[in-house]
């Protein structure tokens, strides 16, 4: 907590404490484990996809340079078809979700109806069933629509899976519109419609790029429905599940594993900087008042 | 309030639109969430009354056996030594450390002046960021048998005298993925707490300062109790979170049912199911899994409407 900054006049021998160089070294040390610790999993990764001699000797830098390992993966592993079937599962899921939950946000936001409470709580609710739980009947639906082993199966989940936290944090975004410019065009004439498209939807984007990218990382990171429902259909892997085809029965080529981990872990990262102050207070929906 | 947020165009009759206007906005998403979350929650309760194998999923007959399955289930030795305590004892091993460890991480990052702040926490979304899946094999690289470097340094510094699989015990098992949720999960405790810790008035600490109270005082008799919601807000989040690890379990050497010490509730639903094709008493477990969700779920329904409504 920064009190010293407010109370140098009051507390000058605190403040001279606090500075003392055993406190700061002490600190520093504190900062130093816990970078080491918080990075520790994705600097070795690095190391190891960029490294010739990966999985036969370790050390702790690339023994021998090399891109080696990300060519094999893109060529021969295959991996660009994953990447491609990837990224199509993740723009639709995108799409589709960011849809249908702008407009149920709206109506959750901006109207007072009855059973608007149940319909957020049902919301709530439903976020927390585990996968594990939809993953045998939704197999089995999944099936009875033919969709079993194709991109589209999956998107269909994806959405489902996307649907209640776009709801949830775009409801925020959306109760953030003063309701004022909405009453401004409609004395201007504008319709209903009109006011949506010219007034609400420009002043909720930004919430919406956060919900996308939510979503994105949703489908592009799900491995349990990816699994189940590509079964053997190789051609039509997403990354999460692609990645097991370079565990081999007696040994596994760790180099490719790991450059093949890294190119799934970076557009994510990058995403993630990106959306994290939306993403916490989204989650915590108002418990924290920042 | 109420008059403002039913504002509508004056073209259609406000109250008519208001009536009707919610409902079409809500159609699409209501219809999705019903047929692909609701329906299928219902459809899991029905396959867990049932014998449901590969036949039933072909023909779509259905096989009532009654409550069978679940009586299967509290009978299974393993349940009760085995499934419940990888699940329950590693949910609260998970969620003390991933609250203790983020709290501690945010109280420093809250004493840091703003450049060190700042590379901690893009550090922090680093392991944040880090998807279950990669997370989980780079920790099983880590822990590798024959040419992990965890092995290798342990042999380095006369430690070990040969390479030991950490993966087929039980325990070591588990401390992996103790290890691997924690840092996964961390960051979420530690950015929010520190987003409240921000927020509690300075005046307050003065004060109490002024009046003697020492740092630890202070965070326990002021900040904890000012973020009382924060932290019930965290545990219950990491609650849910920690009870449905699958990919962490799943994904390690023997994870997927092979080594039947280290299951969950979560796998065992998962291979009985898909490895055994008995639908229906996988379904049977899952929605164990699931009332016990629901119950950490109804706390946390009422913790944040408790919060909406001051």
């Amino acid at each position: 907590m920064s009190t010293t900054r407010t109370a140098p006049a009051l507390r000058p021998l605190r403040r001279t404490s606090r500075r003392s160089p055993l406190r700061q070294l002490g600190k520093g040390v504190l900062v130093a484990l816990l970078l080491a610790f918080t990075l520790f999993p994705v600097y070795w990764m690095l190391n190891s996809s960029l490294d010739a001699q990966a999985g036969h000797t370790n050390s702790f830098w690339p023994a021998e340079p090399t891109l080696d390992h990300y060519w094999f993966v893109l060529t021969e592993g295959g991996f660009g078809t994953f990447l491609r079937n990837s990224l199509l599962v993740a723009l639709g899921t995108v799409l589709i979700s960011s849809a249908l939950a702008l407009l149920a946000s709206v109506a959750v936001a901006r109207f007072r109806f009855r059973m608007r409470t149940q319909i957020l709580m049902l919301v709530l609710i439903v976020q927390m069933v585990p996968l594990e739980a939809l993953v045998i009947p939704l197999f089995v639906q999944v099936r009875d629509l033919q969709l079993l082993e194709t991109l589209i199966g999956l998107v269909v989940v994806y959405v489902a899976l996307a649907l209640p936290f776009g709801i949830w944090m775009l409801r925020g975004f959306v109760a953030a519109v003063p309701i004022e410019l909405e009453e401004a065009a409609y004395l201007d004439g504008a319709s209903w419609g009109r006011m949506f498209w010219s007034v609400l939807l420009p002043l909720v984007a930004p919430g919406l790029v956060a919900t996308s990218i939510f979503s994105f990382i949703t489908a592009w990171n799900e491995f349990i429905f990816a699994m189940t429902m590509l079964g053997g259909a190789t051609e039509n892997y997403t990354v999460a599940i692609g990645l097991r085809s370079f565990f081999g029965v007696h040994s596994n080529d760790w180099g490719a594993i790991m450059a093949a981990s890294t190119i799934i872990t970076v557009p994510v990262m990058i995403f993630f900087i990106l959306v994290q102050r939306r993403l916490a207070s989204g989650l915590t929906a108002g418990a924290v008042k920042a | 309030m109420t008059q403002q947020l039913t504002a509508a165009p004056p073209r259609i009759g406000r109250a008519r639109a208001a009536f009707v206007r919610p409902w079409l906005l809500l159609a699409p998403a209501l219809l999705v969430l019903a047929v692909l979350l609701l329906w299928p929650l219902v459809r899991v309760f029905l396959f867990s009354l049932q014998d449901y194998g590969l036949r039933e999923i072909t023909t779509g007959e259905p096989n009532w056996t009654g409550v069978d399955n679940y009586a299967e289930i509290l009978s299974t030795p393993e349940l009760w030594t085995v499934v419940l305590p990888n699940t329950v004892g590693f949910a609260v091993l998970a969620v003390a450390g991933t609250v203790a460890f983020g709290t501690g991480v945010a109280v420093l990052l809250a004493s840091l002046g703003t450049f060190w702040r700042t590379v901690t926490s893009s550090a922090i979304m680093a392991a944040w960021a880090m998807p279950a899946v990669t997370g989980t094999y780079v920790w099983v690289w880590i822990f590798d048998a024959d040419r992990g470097v965890f092995n290798d340094v342990l042999m380095g510094l006369g430690l070990l005298d040969d390479p030991t699989n950490w993966f087929t015990d039980r325990w070591t098992f588990y401390a992996i993925v103790l290890l691997n949720v924690i840092h996964h999960g961390f960051p979420f405790v530690a950015v929010t707490v520190l987003a409240g810790l921000l927020g509690v008035p300075k005046e307050m600490l003065e004060a109490a300062e002024m009046d003697g109270a020492g740092s630890f005082r202070r965070f326990f008799s002021i900040i904890v109790p000012q973020l009382r919601q924060v932290f019930a807000v965290v545990i219950i989040l990491s609650t849910i979170w920690d009870f449905k690890v699958f990919a962490q379990v799943y994904l390690m050497p023997g994870g997927a049912g092979s080594n039947r010490s280290v299951l969950n509730l979560g796998v065992w639903s998962y291979v009985e199911s898909f490895g055994q094709n008995r639908y229906g008493f996988g379904s049977a477990i899952a929605v164990l899994l699931t009332l016990l969700l629901l119950v950490i779920t109804a706390v946390y329904v009422r913790t944040v409407l408790a919060e909406e409504e001051r």
